[in-house]
């Protein structure tokens, strides 16, 4: 099993789904970037499949190209695909029945250098947790869990990171939980704008950012891959998902059926997630 | 003259005595231009993910403050020398000086950070993957849009002075005292696969030219295009107050945005991504060659590299340039 053979069960699906008019749109990939980088396209003839691609080079998240369209869309999804399409539609942003998710068994996505993505040397889902279909390689051992990483959540290491940031927003734009029609950072009144970019506004939009991601990052490394600066933010956001799942035994995109876990609330909260510091209130 | 990278060591050395010297670095993730010492400047046949334009055009830049009915400028900014300006880089800085300086009205700030920098330029060796600068008249290996130009053959530089400031400042340094003019030279003729607009066509005709909808469709609306893009120039201004005290800034701004062109009102009139992004290829391959003639685009290839979807301006204009009579 193979990329090759991967790619000519989903194209041949997706020919089917396209000629059947299950769907009216297959968002996937197809070749023709820079270094070998594949690049996101809306399919909507069953002619055109034969461009489709799935390779080690698929990083974006698709997510961002559901939403438009008549009809059905089916998505090619990774594993954090999938768990975004999840999530979005445990936010009511999606309904189940409006999208076909093809899932891919993945083993991790590579940069054009032939490295591993971090995100995806750190990922511990390699099989998409919700699908209609099931693109499988069995030659993909099943994972437990990721590499650990040490988190340093130092102001000098966040300084670091921001002094790196261009605030050109790509990482906002290429996360697929950031689907606000006007982001805070856009808002007039209050104007969260920064007047002027420095270090503190750019920590402002970074901070605000990840904790309205609180829950709900399916750790798809978007934002990091999307950042031409090099800026990893994602370790903020990492140590705000692992918070989560301590205290709520949630994460997200994993389970159609369960409440996400800033959309609920239970007597017995613990106290720690509401004013945080080490007092637990039980 | 042919000189080693060394010698250019050296020299930069010698400038950093008197001048902040910005160089491309490589910072583990990215290679970009910063404040190094000569050591750590790289003399490669790499690039930079963003150009030298923030040392001409900061993306931020104070302007003056306003404090009790006083107007006070600052910033004079003390000049940089700045190695390693790829070709691209230096054709894109004479597309901002032609529109920061001519005309009707001239920007002061671009104006004194452009008299006060020493700009070394260095030819490239090899073209990287997304670069175009053959599909726009650029030639990749010279431009004499800078004080210095090096011509990189792998060991050493060719070495030539293209501005009276880039005569003395090699004059002063022993070893390149005896460095020659260099000669302005003409870019390769066009190819056959040069991008360019027709003028004969209306502005208007290019609206609808193409489905600008689906050619951008997959265009996530992020401008990181227009942040990393050398020729790209526009700004917005903002004012801070404290105490009183109101400073006025000088901030990149990207046609990107959606708040670009928001009125007061509440009308859009580029509303959709597509328009957006429409603009901004017009502006780069048809406004700017009306207006300024030259073309706003020089092929650096940085917002095909850096696009997180692998957008390619390229093949769009090409399709623009496809149904063009």
């Amino acid at each position: 099993m193979s990329f090759e053979k991967q790619r000519d069960e989903v194209a041949a699906l997706c020919k089917k789904l396209l000629a059947d008019g299950a769907v009216s749109r297959v968002v996937g990939f197809r070749e023709g970037g820079v270094e070998g980088m594949s690049l996101p396209y809306i399919f909507t003839d069953p002619a055109g499949v034969d461009m489709l691609t799935w390779n080690s080079r698929c990083l974006p998240n698709l997510n961002g190209y559901l939403t438009g369209g008549e009809g059905n869309t089916a998505i090619v999804a990774k594993p954090c695909d999938a768990r975004a399409v999840v999530a979005l539609i445990s936010e009511k942003q999606l309904r189940r029945e409006d999208i076909h998710i093809i899932g891919l068994v993945c083993d991790g996505m590579v940069d054009a250098n032939g490295d591993p993505l971090p995100a995806c040397v750190e990922c511990s889902v390699n099989c998409p947790p919700v699908y209609d279909d099931l693109i499988d390689d069995p030659d993909v051992a099943e994972k437990t869990g990721g590499e650990q990483v040490s988190n340093d959540t130092s102001l000098e290491r966040f300084e670091a990171e921001i002094d790196k940031c261009i605030l050109c927003f790509s990482c906002r734009q290429a996360c697929y939980g950031c689907y606000c029609q006007t982001c805070f950072m856009d808002r007039g009144s209050p104007g969260w704008q920064p007047t002027v970019p420095g270090r503190g506004d750019k920590m402002l939009y970074h901070a605000g950012r990840t904790m309205h991601l609180a829950g709900r990052c399916v750790e798809c490394g978007a934002c990091e891959n999307a950042c031409a600066s090099g800026v990893d933010i994602r370790y903020l956001i990492r140590e705000v998902t692992n918070f989560v799942g301590e205290l709520y035994d949630y994460r997200a995109g994993m389970d159609l059926d369960a409440r996400p876990a800033m959309l609920s609330y239970a007597a017995g909260d613990r106290e720690v997630g509401f004013l945080g510091g080490d007092g637990d209130g039980h | 003259m042919a000189i080693s990278k060394d010698v250019m060591r050296g020299f930069l050395a010698h400038l950093s005595a008197g001048r902040t010297l910005i160089g491309p670095v490589d910072t583990g993730k990215v290679i970009e231009y910063r404040k190094a010492s000569p050591n750590e400047i790289l003399m490669d046949d790499r690039v930079s993910y963003k150009s030298i334009k923030e040392f001409y055009f900061p993306q931020v830049e104070r302007m003056f403050t306003f404090s009790e009915g006083e107007v006070q400028d600052h910033d004079n900014p003390a000049g940089c020398a700045i190695f390693g300006g790829k070709p691209c880089d230096l054709e894109a800085l004479r597309v901002m000086k032609a529109v920061f300086t001519t005309g009707k009205f001239a920007d002061p700030f671009f104006e004194r950070r452009f008299d006060a920098n020493l700009l070394i330029g260095v030819g490239c060796i090899a073209k990287k993957p997304g670069c175009f600068c053959d599909q726009v008249e650029v030639d990749m290996a010279f431009s004499d849009f800078c004080d210095i130009m090096l011509e990189d053959s792998g060991e050493g530089y060719n070495v030539e002075y293209l501005s009276e400031k880039g005569r003395q400042a090699l004059n002063e340094y022993p070893p390149t005292k005896d460095v020659a003019c260099g000669n302005t030279r003409k870019a390769d003729p066009p190819q056959a696969d040069a991008l360019a607009l027709s003028p004969a066509i209306t502005e208007a005709g290019f609206f609808e030219a193409i489905d600008w909808a689906k050619s951008t469709e997959t265009c996530q609306g992020c401008g990181l295009c227009s942040f990393i893009c050398p020729t790209c120039h526009c700004f917005d201004f903002r004012d801070s107050s404290e105490n009183g005290t109101v400073h006025r800034y000088k901030c990149w701004d990207s046609c990107i945005y959606p708040k670009f062109t928001l009125h007061a009102s509440g009308h859009n009139p580029r509303e959709s991504r597509a328009a957006r992004y429409r603009q901004r290829l017009l502006h780069k391959y048809r406004y700017v060659p009306d207006n300024f003639g030259l073309t706003a685009c020089t092929g650096c290839g940085r917002c095909v590299r850096g696009c997180p979807v692998g957008m390619d301006i390229r093949q769009v204009v090409k399709q623009v340039m496809e149904v063009q009579p």
